[in-house]
């Protein structure tokens, strides 16, 4: 079967939906079939540019495809009789962003035909397509709530599970992946110094602006951290990033409504690691349970102090806790056959 | 090329009688005609012109039907009258084509269309015009009331231009207007008309040694009559040598009310009414001078003004639109703000200079020979119609994307957002880099 994998692209910009496009391509190729990725350049800003760029991928014509696998929005809006949605994103400004005023569509009703538009061609996008999976529960609960379909929860599997054997609980929380303000490593800093000393706070990823990665150091200097903190803030190869997080006491996460259960998370899961998040961090409470696979914080520096004391305090509570991770991860039985079976059915 | 023409084939049309000399020019140059006569059903009993080819009914759709998916393309004559006009409307939205517009003010076929189709009417005039003219449109008390009103704001041009792949117009005026409705080509190009009788091009003083001036058409109040009438009676050398005839239809009132401005003003006027094609060359034969004036101006082109340049008479014009744009060495014009007084010298030098009246007969006659032809006509329409055929494909691409926005809820305002309108200028003949 000839296999097309659509996603968007902003170019020059790479992150967990294009990791997760390439990798499927590489399962559906092991598979047995034939695969490719197609990236339809998207640009949200400024926003009334969005409704051309939803007809460019309307007006697309496929031919030689047998099946299309499509993503997120816009990309996903493309046509093609036997087309499965594993639905990432929708424009969550046109949803859930515009409920809570997060939104770059215009105010009055500019913005609402805009809404409109956009929900319009989602619904017939959703209407036309054989499968919708989700990337997690939140994302598919709000398909439902505000587009009426309903949809399977198909987590993304690990892409390169061999790197996360796991090791000895260390003496440091590592906190990975992008670094930015939805991300909250300042979070980390400000709960750090509230924690006891023995504390100590691994950061380590590509900020998604010089700003993010500055304002991370000028906390340090601030708050006095230098010698409880190591920032490491660059794009890092995979096995630096996995010998960080098999080397650590526990794994912090933080983000603001995360829709999946976010692949720092899962990594560290099946690691063994404890997990540590927030209470408003979305996705990411369905591998991180209270006092069961790691701490559940409220989002503010004290509360998350005292759970960096407790990761930090007691490494044989920390393995339980990892251990409880691996096994609520295990128990999930996501893995690349499996998903691409589900895919292509 | 197959070219089927819709046109009123009635021979009280002007319209219909251009039409018959491009149909012939169409035929001489080796293309393919079928005529469709678009005018009402009742009118149908009149003789035709002689188009010299297949002659069809719009309504008979089966045959209609067959023509226009056979041809390569379609061509629409449309003028501001319904009667004449009605097949054109019926089938343009079916098969678009070519519209070759006489008239720029469409608005009395619109208002006979708008009659049969109400809501249609409505939003179509929301839609160019805007809520307040759609409210005001059917409410003004009289035809000289409405076309003062709608004129300039709501001439119902783009209406139909929308609904063309092309649009040919007889004149520069308004062109920017049509280029915004019209999706496809839109091509200035002169009316094609005729002198076919050939007849003398300086009249001689008759027995009375008389001055004779001539008004040919519907007697509308755009024509200005009264104002010539208030120009030869203010000039006392005029109003005792000059005979102002009137021939075209008139109505009662109008007569009445013309009678007694010139009884007023001591002018011998004469009115004819309408007269056959015969006639009507006589009429022309005998003048001294015609005035075409118009305000306010609402043609593309003016089928009298050209037909008297053809016989080689002086011409007296506005100077306003297409009427402008006649050379001014060839007619006379006249200020619309100072109307009576600038017809009333341009009448007196015409009175008392023959030559001048020979001399701007004779060059007007030559231009117009020159520019108003029919084989040129027929020329351009064939490579209007490559032109279209070759945007086609992008008008296609456009429409459907237009539907699409449509189907997922966007109304006019985000269909005319600048960066829609931009994006969509990739369908453009030359890419915009």
């Amino acid at each position: 079967m000839k296999v097309l994998i659509v996603n968007n692209m902003a170019p020059f910009v790479w992150g967990g939906a294009e990791e997760l496009a390439v990798h499927l391509q590489k399962n559906v190729i092991a598979a047995g079939h034939e695969a490719e990725v197609m990236r339809i350049p998207f640009q949200w800003e400024p926003a009334s540019r969005i409704p051309s760029q939803m007809l460019m991928v309307r007006a697309f014509e496929l031919w030689n495809v047998d099946h299309v696998i499509a993503l997120k929005f816009p990309a996903y809006l493309i046509r093609h009789p036997k087309k499965t949605l594993w639905l990432l994103h929708q424009y969550r400004q046109a949803y859930d962003l515009f409920d809570v005023g997060q939104t770059n569509l215009p105010p009055g009703p500019a913005g609402d035909e805009l809404r409109t538009v956009i929900r319009n061609a989602d619904n017939e996008s959703f209407a036309e397509s054989r499968k919708i999976f989700t990337n997690s529960e939140v994302t598919r609960q709000r398909l439902q709530r505000y587009n009426g379909f309903d949809a399977e929860v198909l987590l993304p599997p690990i892409n390169d599970t061999e790197l996360f054997g796991g090791g000895a609980v260390g003496d440091y929380v590592f906190a990975g992946g992008r670094i930015n303000d939805m991300k909250r490593q300042y979070l980390l800093l400000e709960a750090l110094s509230d924690a006891p000393r023995h504390v100590k706070l691994l950061i380590a990823g590509p900020p998604d602006s010089p700003a993010d990665g500055e304002r991370l150091r000028a906390a340090v200097e601030r708050l006095g951290l230098a010698d409880r903190v190591r920032l490491d803030l660059r794009f890092l190869p995979r096995t630096t990033y996995a010998e960080y997080l098999n080397g650590a006491a526990a794994v912090a996460y933080l983000p603001f409504d995360e829709d999946s259960l976010g692949y720092v998370t899962m990594e560290a899961a099946l690691a063994g690691k404890a997990l540590i998040t927030t209470t408003d961090s979305g996705g990411i409470l369905g591998l991180v349970k209270h006092n069961e696979t790691g701490w559940v914080a409220e989002p503010q520096a004290e509360a998350l102090a005292s759970v960096l004391a407790e990761a930090c305090g007691n490494a044989q509570r920390a393995a339980t806790r990892g251990a409880a991770a691996r096994a609520l991860w295990l128990s999930l039985d996501i893995n690349w056959p499996h998903t691409v079976e589900k895919l292509l059915r | 090329m197959k070219v089927v023409m819709f046109t009123p084939g009635l021979k009280a049309s002007a319209i219909g009688r251009m039409a018959t000399l491009v149909v012939h020019a169409l035929r001489a140059a080796g293309h393919e005609v079928i005529v469709v006569r678009c005018e009402q059903e009742a009118l149908m009993a009149q003789a035709p012109h002689d188009f010299g080819c297949e002659l069809l009914a719009w309504t008979d759709l089966a045959r209609v039907g067959a023509a226009v998916a056979g041809a390569d393309t379609v061509v629409y004559q449309v003028g501001d009258n319904y009667e004449f006009h009605v097949g054109c409307l019926d089938w343009l939205v079916r098969a678009p084509g070519i519209v070759c517009l006489h008239d720029f003010f469409l608005g009395h076929l619109f208002w006979a269309w708008a009659h049969h189709n109400q809501a249609s009417a409505n939003a179509v005039l929301k839609l160019w015009y805007g809520d307040a003219v759609a409210a005001e449109y059917f409410r003004h008390p009289d035809s000289a009331a409405f076309i003062a009103a709608t004129a300039e704001t709501a001439p119902m041009t783009e209406w139909v231009a929308a609904m063309a792949s092309g649009v040919i117009t007889h004149s520069n005026w308004g062109v920017q207007r049509l280029c915004q409705a019209c999706p496809g080509p839109v091509h200035v190009v002169p009316l094609p008309y005729n002198a076919p009788a050939g007849g003398p091009q300086a009249a001689s003083a008759d027995s009375r040694n008389n001055f004779r001036v001539l008004t040919i058409g519907h007697v509308n109040p755009n024509k200005r009559v009264g104002s010539v009438i208030r120009a030869i009676g203010n000039s006392p050398d005029l109003r005792d040598h000059t005979v102002y005839r009137l021939v075209g239809h008139v109505q009662t009132d109008t007569v009445v009310a013309l009678s007694g401005l010139a009884r007023n003003y001591q002018v011998n006027l004469v009115i004819s009414d309408e007269l056959d094609n015969a006639a009507l060359v006589n009429a022309i034969d005998q003048a001294d001078v015609v005035t075409c004036l118009r305000w306010p101006s609402l043609e593309a082109a003016s089928a009298s003004a050209i037909e008297a340049m053809l016989y080689g008479k002086p011409v007296i014009v506005t100077d306003v639109h297409f009427y402008s744009e006649l050379p001014d060495d060839c007619v006379l014009k006249i200020d619309p703000d100072d109307e009576v007084a600038t017809l009333q010298r341009a009448l007196e030098r015409l009175y008392h200079s023959p030559e001048l009246r020979r001399t701007l007969g004779a060059r007007a006659q030559q231009w117009a020979q020159a520019t108003f032809r029919a084989d040129h006509y027929a020329e351009s329409l064939v490579r209007m119609a490559a032109d279209v055929s070759r945007v086609r494909p992008a008008l296609v691409a456009i429409d459907r994307l237009t539907q699409t926005l449509g189907r997922w809820g966007a109304r006019t305002d985000l269909l005319s957002e600048q960066n829609t309108r931009d994006a969509l200028r990739v369908f453009a003949a030359v890419p915009v880099i």
